[in-house]
């Protein structure tokens, strides 16, 4: 491999490969044999064919944000990092495709092509963070998929590395593509038909008005109830976002966002598009949200006011460890007219557990983010925390919802798939993965239950090494 | 067909569902009559159908309105006609949600003015909506103008049931917008021309309908000049829902007047469509605009639908009719040079376009078309639309061209995946054989 690629390319030491055991969901650990560091979609090919002749399995990573163990390699194997491929390679204003490579972060092409007044819409909350290429395995979302719809509606063409190295290009740079739309089922197939290496995606005009406003709920239910009755008015916003009493309370004391302390919930809307008329679809906004009850509605008043309510938003997941050493997201999805129900059923089973829950979601497309608190060093907890997880999803099934928004299945959830999906509709969908990787060496063990994943599941606390040696202290 | 088996046929389905002989020719392809043609009541006949296709190796074609039923190679032998005409039902429609759970054989009128009733609708909108199939549009990828915002069947649709080649009922995808449970079958099922399985059921997504919806015709002599408007109007902060490109052939055939246009379609609440109109004029003036006009009401929609249904395959003097995908940008270009390729074999070319996605319906036409004629001038435009790394399909002609044309591009290497899918999903290869990219 170090011929492959140079030197400098390629960890083995199993210090050094501690680094990438987990991803975002660090409940789950896998240890690679190794991590390499290609740079050009051709070392992929390389590398993925060295893999496919050897029988070693492998498994892409990007920035390693996913919520799902979704990059682990859970037979061991390779893990292919793609953060030395970051480029954006071609911006075509006109006709308004970029093209980038796998390992760009999300962020990073809507600061490339934000000077000449376009975006890229799917912001998914890690998005300072993480990378388009994982953007693809996961069809990512974000808050303004409500209007804008997830990674999915916005990537024209891939060149990817199938699972037997061969490098092609699945549609390209124009629509309607002739044959099975294999762009669209690669996209949020979490790795497992191969590795895409350039990405060509749609960027977006900026709007010319954005209008951010925050409701204010003494009830969780009248925030709820906001949200179908602004869908009820014929408005869609750019985004829905609902933030619980213990968000607001983590968000206020990392960031001091200005969030009510002492509300039950909070709306974060968003409306953007033409300036002409937006301050009529406010008023509509507003209107729906007193009516079910807010005791507060008020517009952010300029940019800066907009963008500290966002990082209340964005950055609440972090702001959890002011209350908690640890907690675990579910990513359910349920019909947003359910919304009031789940969100009760969610507080009464993780009471029953004996558990705390913070809610911070999509509150507009019904995707939940319950956050179960736990403490990792209490024995029994996340045994618990886990039990209190698939009766969620298991809820969210019952009304007509799925068991993944946008984090994807990945190890955590490859049991709950019988939730939403029978029998034949697993099997197809594993027929479809066959089509792409017959020997099943291309992210093994996730999506679907397999024979043998070494994954390690338990107390995230253990010494590291250089801990072990007395060069570092963990405080 | 045996008598035996059209026995079981009417089994499944009843006797009055059933069509043999002379009383199939309704549903030929390419001059092949089907050997019989059923009509299903329910998902369980469906699949009924299929386990018995499988059994016996009888080829089976799924047909919704038959608008896009020319799609596709000469059928080598046309066995069972599956016509879902009979699947109407809407499931479940949620306006809250916006969400519905349709049967795929509702027409896209009915289901509009379903929807309707609750203040939505469904934003694909392609031409012959009352003939045209929920299942039909998706299994072909059929789009119209206002995919420019709304995007096409891939954007709208969340969840699919199909009966598999087996007979088995699959279900990808689900009810709620927001989903990545799983691989998005729903997707693979887009396009899919009925080669992979029976569209049944399908879960969309949907819009409110708009308070205000006008389009506007803006008139310039050259389609050079029409579509510098175009990419200015790409540039500038408005947010058409559709946006046009109109040749001259086909401004004359509708009887717009004389050179070509830029046809805009605006939709929102009525403070944003007035300031659209009167930006599009604002814009265009000083690009050489001839003269605009801007339509409501029953004369937007007669545009709209004149647009969409010209050059319908087989009448009037459509001589063939082929789809492009190109780059936005190089529109004007081959939309200028297929006019004179058509020109230069004695032929006349109509040319529309979705100008801001870049996918363009060329139709030939010409009194009395020679096949020679025809079969060069599509011959030119392939490789003209091929050689601008764009993709040409010819979507309808007569089976003396078929027979010289190819109707797909030459697949690239990803077709052995698409081969690979078929060949799990299909194993008898016995959905549609024969029709689709690369002989699938």
């Amino acid at each position: 491999m170090e011929a492959l690629l140079g030197p400098g390319s390629v960890l083995s030491d199993p210090e050094e490969l501690l680094v990438y055991e987990s991803d975002g969901l660090v409940l789950f650990r896998a240890l690679a044999d190794f991590v390499v560091f290609p740079t050009t979609a051709e070392q992929v090919s390389a590398l993925v064919k060295l893999a496919s002749r050897e029988g070693i399995p492998f498994v892409a990573r990007g920035a390693g944000t996913g919520l799902s163990g979704g990059c682990l390699p859970a037979e061991g194997g390779l893990v292919i990092s793609l953060m030395r491929m970051n480029r954006v390679l071609e911006v075509d204003y006109e006709n308004q495709i970029a093209i980038v490579e796998p390992g760009l972060v999300n962020l990073h092409l809507s600061w490339a092509v934000g000077p000449q007044g376009f975006y890229y819409a799917p912001d998914p909350s890690s998005q300072q963070a993480c990378t388009i290429g994982g953007n693809i395995a996961t069809n990512s979302g974000g808050p303004h998929t409500l209007k804008y719809g997830v990674t999915a509606n916005h990537v024209l063409g891939l060149e990817v590395v199938l699972p037997d190295g061969e490098l092609l290009w699945l549609g390209g740079k124009t629509r309607d593509a002739q044959g099975y739309d294999l762009v669209g089922v690669f996209v949020g197939s979490e790795g497992t038909f191969g590795i895409a290496t350039k990405i060509a995606v749609r960027i977006l005009k900026k709007p010319q008005a954005v209008r951010t406003i925050l409701a204010v709920f003494d009830q969780i239910d009248q925030a709820s109830e906001s949200v179908s009755a602004i869908i009820a008015r014929g408005l869609i916003p750019a985004a829905m976002e609902m933030i619980d009493a213990i968000t607001i309370q983590a968000v206020n004391d990392a960031f001091s966002c200005g969030y009510p302390p002492d509300a039950a919930a909070a709306l974060l809307i968003e409306l953007d598009g033409l300036a002409a008329g937006i301050d009529e679809q406010v008023g509509r906004v507003v209107q729906a949200c007193r009516d079910c009850g807010a005791r507060e509605v008020r517009m952010a008043r300029d940019e800066a006011e907009r963008q500290l309510l966002w990082k209340g938003r964005k950055s609440a997941f972090g702001a959890m460890g002011r209350l908690t050493p640890a907690y675990m997201v579910m990513d359910g999805v349920i019909p947003r007219t359910k919304l009031p129900y789940v969100l009760r059923r969610v507080n009464e089973i993780v009471a029953a557990h004996g558990l705390r829950v913070a809610n911070v979601f999509h509150a507009g497309d019904g995707n939940l983010h319950p956050l179960v608190l736990y403490d990792p060093r209490v024995p029994g907890e996340e045994g618990r925390v886990v039990t209190a997880g698939a009766e969620i999803l298991k809820v969210c099934a019952e009304v007509g919802g799925s068991i993944s928004g946008e984090h994807g299945i990945g190890l955590e959830k490859v049991d709950y798939m019988p939730f939403i999906f029978s029998e034949a509709d697993l099997a197809c969908m594993h027929r479809v993965k066959e089509a792409f990787n017959p020997t099943g060496l291309c992210n093994p063990g996730k999506i679907f239950p397999t024979r043998k994943a070494c994954v390690e599941v338990g107390p995230a606390y253990r010494p590291h090494p250089i801990e072990e040696k007395g060069l570092a202290q963990r405080f | 067909m045996q008598p035996a088996l059209v026995d079981k046929l009417r089994g499944i389905v009843g006797g009055a569902h059933v069509l043999t002989g002379v009383e199939c020719s309704p549903h030929a392809l390419d001059g092949r009559a089907p050997e019989a043609v059923a009509f299903p009541g329910s998902k369980e006949e469906v699949s009924a159908l299929l386990a018995l296709a499988a059994e016996e190796a009888i080829p089976v074609t799924p047909w919704g309105g038959g608008t896009k039923m020319a799609i596709g190679a000469p059928p080598s032998r046309l066995g069972l006609v599956l016509g879902l005409k009979r699947l109407t039902r809407v499931v479940e429609h949620e306006p809250a949600d916006l969400t519905a759970t349709v049967e795929c054989g509702i027409t896209l009128a009915a289901l509009q003015s379903e929807l309707g009733k609750r203040g939505q609708w469904m934003s694909l909108d392609p031409a012959h909506p009352e003939r045209a199939t929920l299942g039909g549009i998706l299994a072909s990828n059929a789009s119209g103008p206002r995919r420019h915002l709304y995007g096409t069947a891939r954007d709208v649709l969340i969840g699919i049931t199909v009966v598999a080649a087996d007979g088995a009922i699959v279900r990808g995808g689900g009810k709620v917008v927001k989903n990545v449970a799983g691989y998005d079958l729903p997707k693979l099922y887009v396009g899919s021309f009925g080669t992979l399985g029976v569209l049944v059921e399908a879960t969309l997504k949907l819009r409110p309908r708009p308070e205000a919806d006008r389009l506007a015709i803006a008139r310039f002599d050259r389609i050079k000049e029409a579509g510098q408007a175009v990419r200015a109007l790409m540039a500038s902060d408005l947010i058409p829902s559709a946006l046009e490109l109109v040749d001259g052939e086909t401004l004359r055939a509708l009887e717009l007047g004389e050179g070509c246009a830029v046809v805009i379609g605006v939709d929102g609440i009525r403070e944003q469509v007035d300031w659209q109109c009167a930006e599009i004029g604002r814009l265009l003036g000083p690009l050489g605009l001839k003269d605009s006009v801007v339509l409501d009401g029953e004369a937007r929609d007669a545009a709209w639908r004149g647009l969409g249904e010209l050059g319908r395959a087989g009448v009037d003097d459509t001589a063939a009719v082929m789809k492009w995908g190109v780059l936005p940008t190089v529109l004007p270009e081959v939309m200028e040079a297929g006019s004179a390729a058509a020109q230069r074999s004695g032929l006349v070319a109509r040319i529309t376009a979705h100008a801001g996605v870049g996918v363009a319906r060329a139709v030939l036409a010409g009194g009395s078309a020679d096949t020679n004629a025809v079969v060069a001038t599509l011959t030119d435009w392939r490789a003209m639309i091929n050689g601008a790394a764009g993709h040409a399909l010819l979507e309808w002609a007569p089976l003396a061209v078929k027979e010289r044309v190819a109707v797909w591009d030459t697949p690239g290497p990803a077709l052995r995946i698409m081969k690979g899918i078929k060949e799990r999903l299909d194993p008898r290869g016995i959905l549609n054989p024969g029709r689709f990219v690369g002989s699938i």
